[in-house]
């Protein structure tokens, strides 16, 4: 835990990302953080493992809008794991909070552009946090130059790092590059293999249709009528059991 | 200028004791009343995780047969990771107070197809309170924007060694949200087709924190890994994805199109066969139709996965319908349907 001194007697008081007041265990004064007058550099640590986050591109890649087997022929190619920082900037504009996300580095990563902090257990960044080796992006956009710019007065500054999978994946002679957020799974996709609707959309409209002149039919004669919706469920059915397993 | 500040009772010295959210404390030394100025903070309660990690993963049982799921789920789907985390709410009350006035148009018909369009005036009063919850970090890929109860028992902030997510928006902003859906829900209990006057105030009345337990479940099933969330205080399932089955694809698309086909066919046989029918009448039919067979269509091109909870790719069902926007016009009346739905 990030510690900073206590004011009143110089003990180490430990403090979280959240505590805006914290009590020294020493002297048991109450301490106020204003964290208006400084920058904070918080982190997110990584909350999955490298297993689960395949397991979570299959599941992606098996949705359905991707391209169908995409989740069984993508051949991954490489899983990279890294930091990725933004601002968050709380203002207060005219007597209410507001929140600023600004992008901290330039960056080709598909999906990273709708700029978010992601959720999870924030922890300050500091000598204490141990990254693992992982790479740190280092941020190419200062946050002096978003300062002058908002609107307001600032409440809390920060740099925070979340981290994310970087996935390679080959499929159908194609590269392809997708990211997924490490803390709740989220996939920040780009573009993907995408699948068509047309055999889908075939069998509702032809199977719409048949019905709908079937049933004028029944009016004239019902019999004959009865038999061709029996024959046209069994044709749909099996029609739209094949395009829901193979297209 | 340092980033902490010793607070100390202006009085005697004292130190004193204060929570997040409060404004008036007395010294305990010396009993002066305080005013605190400045960041007002906001109160922030726990609620008490109530369902141990046996019961999180003993609810799938039930929940792997419900709702269209693979046939084989329950048989294949093994439990890799389950873990606890407090997720931050904003939990606002908010009172809607005020009139609204205007006027319900009905309009009958006689058998010798005369209409007739009666006005009826209305004058509502509002005075409604609501509680109202939204996440205040994003949710990610957990399928969770806001609270299905406020029945937990609350505890000062202790957290133990339960990862916390962090609160990452902006009250002010939640309020806002939240005024307009409250302003929203009154006008639709009202129930005034045609407004011509309103005078609608929403006045908030409490704000606070609520960190919410939640128990996150990954299960694999042939390679891939899906996802459920668990309440920690009911112990029901709030959220998840979970494999479809072609078999239910295919019998939702036959079923749809049958069903569909033949309410159009009727419809369109009924304005045949008599010559005073309304023609409405056939048109609602032929939508109702058509709705029920792309309802169908929706869940035979998406029902691949099963998706339960606030996520943004669930495409069929009412929330899919949510997602484009329909549900939401015809809610708010911008789809006309003639005034007779």
């Amino acid at each position: 835990m990030a510690t900073f001194n206590c004011p009143k007697c110089g003990a180490p008081v430990e403090f979280d990302v959240k505590d805006r007041l914290v009590r020294c265990r020493y002297c048991s004064s109450e301490i106020f953080i204003d964290k208006s007058g400084a920058g904070f550099y918080y982190v997110l640590p990584f909350a999955i493992d490298e297993t689960t986050i395949i397991g979570t591109f299959r599941r992606w890649a098996g949705g359905s809008t991707k391209a169908k087997d995409l989740d069984k022929y993508a051949h991954i190619v490489s899983v990279k794991k890294s930091f990725f920082p933004v601002y968050l900037f709380k203002r207060d504009v005219d007597g209410s909070e507001q929140v600023f996300v600004e992008p901290a580095a330039s960056t080709t990563l598909p999906g990273l552009h709708s700029l978010k902090v992601p959720g999870g257990d924030m922890v300050v960044y500091d000598k204490n946090f141990d990254a693992k080796g992982v790479d740190m992006v280092k941020p190419d956009i200062d946050m002096a130059s978003y300062l002058d710019k908002l609107p307001g007065r600032a409440k809390e500054q920060a740099l925070v790092y979340f981290p994310i999978y970087v996935l390679d994946y080959a499929f159908a002679e194609k590269n392809w590059r997708t990211v997924i957020s490490a803390t709740s799974g989220e996939v920040f996709s780009g573009d993907f293999p995408r699948r068509s609707s047309s055999a889908y959309m075939m069998v509702a409209i032809v199977g719409f249709l048949a019905f709908l002149t079937e049933g004028f039919l029944a009016a004239v004669d019902p019999l004959l009528a009865l038999a061709l919706i029996g024959i046209t469920v069994l044709v749909v059915f099996g029609a739209s059991y094949f395009v829901a397993r193979r297209m | 200028m340092s980033i902490s500040v010793g607070l100390n009772c202006p009085a005697c010295g004292g130190a004193i004791q204060v929570a997040d959210g409060e404004q008036v404390v007395n010294c305990e030394y010396c009993g002066s009343m305080l005013y605190l100025e400045g960041d007002g903070g906001v109160n922030t309660i726990a609620f008490k995780m109530k369902v141990d990690r046996g019961a999180a993963r003993a609810v799938s049982e039930e929940w792997f047969r419900k709702d269209w799921k693979a046939r084989d789920l329950r048989k294949e789907a093994k439990v890799l990771e389950i873990y606890p985390i407090y997720l931050p709410f904003w939990s606002i009350k908010m009172r809607v107070i005020g009139w609204i006035c205007g006027y319900d148009e009905r309009t009958y018909s006689d058998s010798k197809g005369h209409t007739r369009t009666e006005r009826i005036p209305k004058e509502e009063m509002v005075l409604n309170d609501y509680q109202y919850s939204e996440i205040a970090c994003d949710p990610g890929d957990l399928g969770i924007k806001r609270l299905r109860n406020f029945l937990g028992e609350s505890e000062f902030e202790d957290f133990g060694n339960i990862p916390t997510y962090e609160a990452t928006t902006s009250k002010d902003e939640a309020m806002k949200r939240i005024g307009e859906e409250a302003l929203n829900d009154a006008r639709g209990e009202a129930h005034v087709q045609h407004v011509t006057f309103e005078r609608v105030h929403v006045l908030p009345r409490a704000l606070s924190m609520i960190y919410y337990p939640i128990w996150v479940v990954r299960y694999g099933y042939r390679e891939k890994m899906y996802i459920y969330t668990v309440d920690g205080v009911s112990g029901e399932i709030i959220s998840g994805r979970a494999p479809g089955d072609p078999l239910f694809q295919s019998l939702a698309i036959t079923a749809g199109t049958t069903i569909g086909g033949l309410i159009a066919a009727g419809s369109l046989y009924l304005m045949a066969a008599s010559e005073t029918m309304d023609p409405t009448i056939t048109l609602i039919g032929l939508a109702a139709g058509a709705i029920i067979t792309f309802g169908a269509y929706m869940f035979f091109r998406h029902g691949s996965e099963i998706i339960e909870g606030d996520f943004t790719d669930k495409k069929y069902g009412l929330g899919g319908l949510d997602e484009m926007g329909v549900v939401s016009d015809l809610l708010k009346g911008r789809i006309d349907l003639g005034g007779r739905i």
